[in-house]
């Protein structure tokens, strides 16, 4: 053999690494496939924006809206939306009224699996909660005059919507 | 001369299997018919034929291998016959279930018993792993050709998959449990940096709880978890044969290095009582024969049979004592106030809970931190096992050896401190994951809104 046939690809090589690679093809395409039809492409899911019921039938104050889990807020002429749902893995808070008076309206959300603690305005201040709850934007229905939750858009601490 | 055909259909029987194939005795009259028991045998074949006292001892073994493989048994055994009897959809899962504890007769014993089980389970697997630690049993000893370590990491492989199959059994009742349990482990899985919200998605069919979430943690107990820990099982045991039996071998070796040497044998059979060929006993030999190895059967296959029945005595009477609780319907409005999370996964909520780190404006969330990072490490630190010890070969098969007192007790501080996150968890939280003493009474809860 002169030197030069040392550097020449070997036909045998090429013909086992070809096989090799189909065999691998063959096998590992279905799995593949397999995986990825367990991705769903069609999903039959609550809307992100639904519609909560008319202004005038909110009391003062927060009302929760349970199937999406939502706080909804009415000051006068004033909404807004807080989420429910516990920034730290989840779970739904429960809204805890701290004042023992009539007058004294103070709330705070409290999350019943790792004790995250957030103020009424949603700031988290105690736990493992890492963020404050997320507001979600409010707008009216063009057609009857319901207010919409888009919980698919969050806004700023401090979104106010004024019908 | 022709062979008559009477005399042919008696030859082909002969070769069907035969009641001795999968039966044995339990009084052999000779050596031969002790070491046939096994060897011979469908059913025992993968037991060695004789074996040191040592390796049988309670002391040493705990029997804790093999009570998780007889836990494993009554799981499937019960599975199976739940699985006749459970419908795996949001609409029906959790009728199903009262169905089993209300008008199915034995339905509670046989839910009770697969509760149980698992629960002892998740236990047993547990202690064994730590007795495999503290007795170095996963360290490579004087036989040739050993692969211990390898046998370490397929046990961890199998803890952990111990541990899935737990989670993904206690969701399928569908009730609050099931529920928020979801919400909270594949959020944990969210905090996975980056293909985080990937896993989420993928885990749940969807973006929230539903049939697509339910159907696929039910394959994946009823199908892929238990398949890929039996093949596992099977591996791990072939690996002890392999390596020569438990670890203890080992030490009964150099033990008979160090006394007096006696006459020097001149047998070179093997322990299978083959001769011909390189069989995976031939290492095995090292130990002397007469003075240390005694014979399986009956002597471990009686051990094998007492502590088979005790495990299935112990299951049915707790399973009898404690019945399986059945919490509220999966109500997604709601979370009950405190949701805990089965006893074996606190010190995991407690760690989430607690590991919210935050430096100036800059917070990590504790999902991560305690949920993914602090077990992830875990995990490594344990699969890092083998290389981390230093000790030589006479620390392995023997309980608490003075050259791996620091390594033992680095590891019985973190299994103390997993168990104290357990117990804190367990019994010192109450509503909102408040901290109470034991003895002090939690509040009466607040009005829900």
């Amino acid at each position: 053999m002169s030197k030069g046939d040392e550097d020449k690809v070997k036909r045998r090589d090429v013909i086992s690494k070809l096989g090799t690679g189909a065999v691998g093809a063959a096998f590992g395409l279905p799995v593949l496939m397999s995986v990825r039809s367990l991705v769903p492409n069609a999903l039959y899911e609550s809307p992100r924006r639904f519609k909560a019921g008319r202004p005038e039938e909110f009391p003062d104050g927060p009302t929760f809206v349970p199937e999406q889990r939502v706080f909804i807020f009415r000051e006068g002429k004033t909404f807004y939306c807080i989420s429910a749902t516990c920034t730290h893995l989840g779970c739904t808070v429960q809204l805890v009224r701290l004042g023992r008076t009539a007058a004294d309206q103070t709330i705070e959300f409290h999350c019943p699996c790792h004790g995250s603690k957030f103020r009424g305005d949603g700031t988290n201040y105690a736990g493992p909660a890492p963020r404050p709850l997320d507001y979600f934007k409010l707008e009216l229905a063009p057609d009857d005059g319901q207010l919409v939750v888009d919980m698919s858009q969050t806004a700023d601490k401090g979104w106010r919507f004024t019908v | 001369m022709a062979v008559s055909p009477l005399n042919q259909i008696r030859r082909g029987l002969r070769q069907l299997p035969s009641w001795e194939d999968i039966t044995w005795t339990w009084k052999p009259r000779s050596e031969r018919e002790a070491g046939d028991a096994v060897v011979r045998n469908f059913l025992l074949h993968w037991f060695p034929s004789k074996i040191t006292r040592r390796a049988m001892e309670s002391s040493y073994s705990l029997w804790l291998g093999t009570i998780s493989a007889v836990l494993f048994l009554i799981l499937t055994l019960t599975g199976v016959v739940l699985m006749f009897l459970y419908v795996p959809s949001v609409e029906r899962a959790y009728g199903s279930i009262k169905d089993l504890e209300y008008a199915i007769s034995y339905g509670r014993f046989l839910r009770a018993t697969h509760r149980i089980a698992a629960h002892l389970m998740v236990a047993v697997v547990f202690l064994h792993m730590m007795r495999v630690f503290l007795t170095g049993a996963f360290k490579n000893g004087v036989l040739a050709r050993q692969n211990r370590p390898l046998n370490w990491w397929i046990g961890m492989v199998m803890l952990l998959a111990t541990l899935l199959l737990s989670f993904t059994g206690y969701l399928l009742p569908w009730d609050q449990l099931a529920y928020w349990a979801i919400t909270v482990g594949t959020n944990i899985a969210r905090a996975v940096p980056l293909i985080g919200d990937g896993i989420r998605f993928f885990l749940l069919g969807g973006h929230e709880i539903n049939q697509n979430t339910l159907i696929r943690f039910y394959v994946l107990h009823c199908i892929f978890l238990p398949l890929g820990l039996g093949a596992l099982f099977v591996w791990h045991m072939w690996r002890i044969h392999k390596d020569g039996g438990l670890a203890c071998h080992d030490r009964v070796a150099l033990d008979q290095k160090a006394a007096p040497a006696p006459p020097a044998s001149t047998k070179t059979y093997t322990l299978l009582g083959i001769t011909a060929g390189r069989t995976a006993h031939v290492e095995t030999a090292l130990i002397d024969e007469e003075r240390h190895l005694v014979n399986a059967a009956p002597l471990l296959l009686r051990r094998l049979l007492v502590v088979i029945l005790l495990t299935f005595l112990v299951s049915a009477a707790l399973a009898m004592l404690v019945g399986a609780p059945l919490e509220a319907p999966a109500n997604p409005d709601v979370t009950p106030n405190p949701a805990k999370a089965p006893w074996y996964f606190l010190w995991l909520q407690e760690l989430v809970t607690i590991t919210t780190i935050r430096i100036g404006g800059w917070t990590l969330n504790g999902a991560f931190v305690g949920g993914v990072l602090i077990p992830g490490l875990l995990l490594l630190w344990g699969l890092a096992v083998p290389w981390l010890d230093a000790s030589g070969p006479t620390a392995v098969g023997t309980w608490f050896p003075p050259s791996r007192r620091r390594a033992n007790t680095i590891f019985l501080i973190v299994c103390l401190a997993l168990i104290l996150l357990t117990i804190i968890g367990t019994f010192m939280r109450g509503p909102y994951w408040q901290f109470y003493w034991p003895w002090e009474r939690w509040p009466a809860a607040p009005p829900r809104f």
